[in-house]
């Protein structure tokens, strides 16, 4: 019976064929590597604009530095530190710091008791 | 109880896409599943922080809200309802309305909650002061007490770490609970404003506590954990009722049609509304740590900084040292070599943790901030699709 | 040309090898990403849940990457002989495609040209499967291998460009199936590919005329 087959070789062109799809399969290959690395660029970005436009808010403001808000001077003068400009009397301790972990526990019970006499109305009604 | 504080905040939908990206930004190993496999937030380490909800590349995590109950509050007549609003909301909040990623709208944000119909528009920045008031103070204490300068015995240790990110206080409560005492107690800024604001502004504006109601716009979903936190009453009610992200004021924005784009700047409310530069740069990795820094230096050397920036505790790397030298009026203005860390991602604090745990640490003052590049990018922000 | 008589070896073992290969992959594949993609529940109790069926389905997206690539490297002639085959297009093949080579019931017709070792229709559905195995490959080993550094936005775009060519590559590949396994006219080459290689010489010297006469004759 007759057989029929293909001669083995290639031509030059065939050659150029098959290397070019390969080249062209790398090219695209690599055009994915870098769409990928750009995404990853430019999806970090957003936080460096953020950041930025913190820091110029800063710039723009008269007042930088926290012990010199006037606001925070009179709170400390009309109310947690009578008269001075104090951190950490018992009254910043009771509104302003907490505890953590199981200090928990006892903290709640200390601050449902009422805090003082002249204490505002409603004190105990805690959540 | 609360179900924020029995469930957690975040929320895995069923349609998740098992993409496995998740799992690598959560800073804890909170979720669980493999590639293939519907994933799990497993409450009990999560800490609610929101990164996996903001980088799910098919929004498939979403969080509680409490904008039914903010929504309920500001109609009931018995209720008078102020907000606050965290430094890091005013560079994100124009971006849910077509502006660029970090274009600055304080000036139409407290307009838009004003027209939104809060009685009082104040600003977390103010709680941020108070906050470096507090919270330097307590470290300047520390210092004293560690160099032999003052006795005090209720001074705690070094170093002192920062409080004010509730993603990274609940990381230690879980996992490193001996580090607790090194813990700043002050509050973070958002607890300290209800605190103030049922007491002193309350006083102020002649408004009986009990029908306060304290909205707090957070870029940061932990902070509704935080909220709820059973501790936080110190002024005898409940010191912060409902937390709201800067997508769901967004959100709430446009549902009431106001045309934000337009709004004309306006200023927070005055009394605890009042800020300072140090205060607004609290939203960025390395801010806490410079505001601290601004005043810590002028109140231990009784002199005016020469420069008010301090650029080496700023930048994007995960931990970050920075040493200052503080002349120290006290002791004569000999300076103190004040040494500094930054951590940004509450993964990369363990190492340093651990350091101090074995006594090794040779840092002062350390700050942790849960979310990659600080506040600005927490788990309640606008979430970015940006490729290019 | 009925007095052609003897057999063409059309497609040789390497080439068969490879093509039982792929073709399995591409079941395997196929399968495996309905299933843990639509969570179908008796698929993925064949591989044993939703993960394991993604495993497997990773590790056939190697071998379906593997194959083709051992192919081309061992048998590169071949591979440029059917590159520089299926990227020959004259008027014949346009001429082919206007007609849809008479394999649609609704358009008659009496003669097609002539064709080259793969027709018209063939030559089109080589290009689409070497594009679609391409982006699949391409958009498959991020979501796996870099899933936790690129960003979601690309990994989203991987997950869409993935389904949708899985979608079209399945279209497709049925319809070669069909062609090639079913219809009658066209189901008599399906042993060259799927069996020993030989098609009848009868055949190859109508439909592939241009080819055929190039074949050379051992008697």
């Amino acid at each position: 019976m007759t057989l029929f087959s293909e001669s083995g070789g290639i031509t030059r062109r065939q050659f150029f064929k098959g290397s070019g799809i390969l080249l062209v399969s790398a090219v695209i290959t690599g055009i994915f590597a870098k769409i990928g690395f750009d995404a990853s660029a430019a999806s970090d970005e957003y936080i460096n604009k953020r950041i930025a436009a913190m820091y110029t808010l800063d710039e723009k403001m008269t007042l930088r530095k926290s012990h010199l808000n006037p606001e925070i001077a009179q709170i400390y003068k009309d109310f947690l530190s009578p008269g001075e400009v104090k951190p950490l009397t018992e009254k910043s301790e009771r509104l302003l710091h907490t505890k953590y972990g199981k200090d928990i526990p006892a903290l709640i019970e200390e601050l449902k008791k009422p805090h003082e006499p002249g204490a505002q109305p409603g004190a105990n009604h805690a959540a | 109880m609360s179900a924020i504080l029995t469930e957690g905040v975040i929320k895995v939908e069923g349609t998740c896409k098992t993409c496995d990206h998740c799992t690598s930004v959560c800073p804890t190993g909170a979720i669980t599943g493999l590639l293939g496999q519907k994933h799990k937030i497993e409450f009990k380490k999560c800490l609610n922080c929101g990164q996996c909800l903001i980088n799910c590349p098919f929004g498939r995590i979403g969080e509680v809200s409490m904008m039914d109950q903010v929504k309920a509050a500001m109609k009931d007549p018995n209720k008078y309802v102020v907000v606050q609003e965290a430094p890091a909301v005013r560079v994100a909040l124009g971006e849910p309305f077509g502006m660029p990623v970090g274009t600055n709208v304080k000036g139409k944000m407290h307009a838009a909650l004003r027209q939104l119909g809060f009685k009082q528009v104040y600003d977390t920045e103010f709680t941020a002061d108070l906050t470096i008031m507090e919270e330097g103070t307590e470290l300047i204490n520390r210092v004293y007490n560690a160099v032999g300068a003052v006795k005090d015995e209720h001074a705690g240790p070094l170093p002192q770490f920062t409080s004010c990110c509730p993603a990274w206080i609940r990381y230690a409560e879980i996992n490193y609970p001996k580090i607790l005492p090194y813990l700043s107690s002050a509050k973070s800024p958002q607890q300290m404003f209800g605190a103030v604001a049922k007491t002193y502004a309350a006083q102020k504006l002649g408004v009986d506590p009990a029908k306060m109601y304290v909205v707090s716009v957070m870029p940061c979903t932990a902070k509704k954990y935080e909220c709820e936190r059973p501790e936080f009453i110190s002024s005898g009610y409940k010191d912060v009722d409902a937390v709201i992200t800067t997508r769901e004021l967004a959100d709430w924005i446009k549902e009431s049609g106001i045309d934000f784009v337009n709004l004309k700047d306006e200023e927070a409310d005055k009394l605890i509304g009042s800020s300072t530069g140090a205060a607004t740069i609290f939203g960025v990795t390395g801010g806490v740590m410079e505001a601290a820094l601004r005043t810590a230096y002028e109140i231990l050397s009784g002199q005016t900084l020469p420069a008010v920036e301090f650029k080496s505790v700023r930048g994007r790397k995960p931990v970050r040292e920075a040493s200052v030298d503080i002349p120290i009026k006290a002791l004569g203005g000999k300076p103190l070599t004040v040494n500094v860390a930054i951590v940004t991602g509450t993964k990369y604090a363990a190492p340093l943790i651990e350091d101090v745990l074995a006594g090794r640490s040779p840092y002062h003052f350390i700050e942790v901030m849960n979310c990659p590049g600080g506040c600005i990018n927490g788990g309640g922000q606008p979430i970015r699709h940006d490729a290019y | 040309m009925s007095d052609v008589k003897g057999k063409v070896l059309k497609h040789g073992d390497s080439t068969r090898t490879m093509h039982w290969v792929h073709l399995l992959c591409f079941i395997i594949l196929g399968l495996t990403g309905i299933g843990f993609y639509w969570e179908i529940g008796f698929i993925e109790n064949i591989f044993g849940g939703g993960a394991n069926a993604s495993l497997v389905h990773r590790w056939a997206g190697v071998v379906f990457l593997a194959g083709p690539l051992l192919y081309i490297f061992f048998n590169f002639n071949r591979f440029a002989r059917f590159m520089d085959t299926i990227s020959h297009i004259t008027k014949d093949d346009v001429g082919w495609l206007k007609v849809m080579g008479g394999y649609l019931p609704f358009i008659k017709v009496d003669q097609v040209p002539p064709q080259d070792k793969y027709n018209a229709g063939q030559k089109m559905l080589g290009w689409l499967i070497i594009i679609g195995c391409l982006l699949m490959i391409l958009t498959g080993f991020p979501m796996w291998l870099w899933r936790d550094a690129v960003p979601a936005v690309f990994l989203s775009l991987c997950y869409n460009v993935h389904f949708w060519t899985a979608i079209i590559l399945i279209l497709l590949v049925g319809g070669h199936f069909f062609l090639a396994a079913i219809h009658p006219k066209s189901r008599v080459e399906f042993s060259s590919m799927m069996l020993d290689g030989y098609i009848d010489a009868e055949i190859s010297a109508h439909h592939n005329e241009k080819w055929f006469k190039e074949l050379k004759q051992d008697a």
